[in-house]
């Protein structure tokens, strides 16, 4: 009865494919793991909960231990999605190579469970190519990373209006926080100013945040406005940059 | 006072902007926007040094807007959209007249690859173009997503300040996607600098035990943060700090940040 009802939960839960999904590992950056107090987590989970609303999709997801491999699965077949966390290349048996991946949260310091694109892929079988996905942690931005496939964006930069309706954003090397939450803040805000994707990235690059301590990296159509295409075309006021 | 009289600036300027008509617009418009104290490039003499081609039609300046940059400062906001409602052009400007950020619109992702010397050449080009200073020191030269970054950090005393700056972005054929410079307020220095070793020995005892340090104790102009490691206020002056570098037992890398006279924590930033 209970795990019915757990169940039913957990679907009620789970984004629609037309939503937006956020995730963030709050735990491995706490106080208990970490020594220091640390809500940057939910700062960059916030601003990205903030713009996938503004853009008018209807938003799912989890920060903290309810982040849990088994969440992140359910939710992976949405349009928009963002996570923060522990990134790196890591082993994907499916595809026998070091294929890129990140961990949940799942309320653990160390040792939490490990989300690698093969399992994203099987998730979104049949379903679209992702409008805007962003893997804000380490190494899912190089080019070894198979998540932009798993979510049906190549790994490719197209300049001009007939390219993709997709978009990818992730980091190369290692990737600090101070710097992405910068980085993050003024790539959502080209996107709610109006911005096509590209243009908007361009626009956070312009923000002074240490080129050491960020490598930003895109795929995907430089002039793709991303919008829940339920809710048309955010009201700009009439302005747009390209 | 002086608030009311900037907020008076804005309005008065606001009117003029809203009040030209939307047609063409030649560079010879104006040289400087100006009202009650304020006297700021316009955005047309900006565009004509960047060579954008303003001879075409439809092109428009929006109304000057006040916004607040990263570092919590007050700008002036211009805008110039072309005739499908497509921004072209953004500066933003100090409330004394200083360029602070030129954004151009859609420039083109290009092959090829400008050496290091010839992207220090091409972004001191840019700056003089605009009659902005140049930096002292050497630049750092890096590239993301196929553009060009060539950034001078700020330095103060001999210490740095990080994400304070001059940083110009380029194309990789080398031509100008957009430049900013951003100056964050400076606390006074405190009297006594504490030694560097006590500054590690601060740090060991706040990070977990198995912590590896890595780099430092090294100075820096930080800016501080509450117990939770958010931000003050962007406005709050950064603060003279020793930060040091480490990894914990999973490989994150830490870096904290001790006031550099008290030695109590100032803030605290980590790399997933």
């Amino acid at each position: 009865m209970v795990g019915a009802v757990l169940l039913a939960a957990a679907i009620t839960l789970a984004p629609q494919p037309d939503g937006a999904a956020v995730f963030a590992n709050r735990t491995a950056f706490a106080e208990e793991c970490t020594g220091t107090a640390n809500t940057q987590p939910d700062r960059l989970a916030r601003q990205a909960r903030t713009t996938f609303a503004a853009l008018g999709w209807e938003v799912g997801g989890a920060v903290g231990p309810t982040f849990t491999r088994r969440s992140l699965l359910a939710s992976a077949g949405v349009a928009a999605f963002y996570v923060h966390s522990h990134g790196d290349l890591y082993w994907d048996p499916k595809s026998d190579s070091r294929a890129g991946g990140f961990r949940a949260d799942a309320g653990l310091c160390l040792g939490a469970p490990i989300v690698v694109p093969s399992e994203i892929a099987a998730m979104r079988r049949g379903v679209p190519a992702a409008s805007l996905v962003y893997i804000s942690t380490c190494h899912n931005g190089e080019r070894a990373s198979r998540l932009p496939a798993a979510f049906g964006i190549p790994q490719r930069k197209v300049f001009g209006p007939s390219g993709p309706e997709s978009f990818y954003v992730s980091y190369a090397g290692i990737a600090w926080q101070g710097a992405a939450i910068r980085f993050e803040r003024a790539f959502w805000r080209g996107l709610i100013e109006g911005a096509t994707a590209g243009a908007a990235f361009d626009r956070a690059l312009l923000v002074t945040y240490d080129p050491e301590h960020l490598t930003p990296e895109w795929w995907g159509g430089y002039h793709h406005l991303p919008h829940a295409p339920s809710s048309g075309l955010p009201d700009f006021g009439g302005q747009r940059y390209v | 006072m002086s608030n009311l009289r900037v907020s008076l600036a804005v309005v008065i300027t606001m009117f003029a902007a809203c009040g030209a008509p939307s047609t063409a617009i030649a560079p010879s418009h104006g040289a400087a926007v100006e009202g009650a104290g304020l006297n700021i490039r316009s955005i047309t003499t900006v565009a004509a040094a960047l060579n954008e081609p303003l001879a075409l039609s439809g092109i428009v300046a929006s109304p000057l807007t006040l916004v607040r940059s990263d570092s919590g400062e007050q700008r002036m906001r211009q805008v110039l959209t072309g005739a499908g409602g497509d921004e072209i052009l953004r500066i933003e400007s100090s409330l004394d007249g200083s360029l602070r950020l030129v954004a151009r619109s859609g420039v083109p992702l290009e092959g090829g690859e400008v050496t290091q010397s010839s992207a220090i050449a091409r972004a001191l080009r840019q700056l003089m173009r605009l009659g902005l200073e140049i930096p002292s020191g050497g630049p750092s030269v890096s590239t993301a997503a196929g553009r060009v970054i060539v950034a001078w950090t700020r330095q103060v005393r001999g210490v740095s300040v990080p994400d304070d700056g001059t940083r110009v972005v380029l194309n990789a054929a080398g031509a100008l996607v957009g430049l900013s410079i951003e100056e964050s307020p400076l606390a006074a220095p405190p009297a006594h600098i504490a030694q560097s070793d006590g500054a590690l020995r601060a740090a060991s005892l706040l990070l977990p035990s198995s912590t590896t340090i890595t780099e430092g104790p090294t100075l820096s102009w930080t800016k501080p943060t509450d117990v939770n490691g958010e931000v003050t206020s962007e406005r709050v002056p950064r603060r003279l700090a020793w930060c040091m570098r480490g990894t914990l037992h999973d490989g994150t890398a830490v870096e904290v940040q001790l006031d550099a006279g008290t030695l109590a924590l100032l803030g605290w930033d980590s790399a997933p």
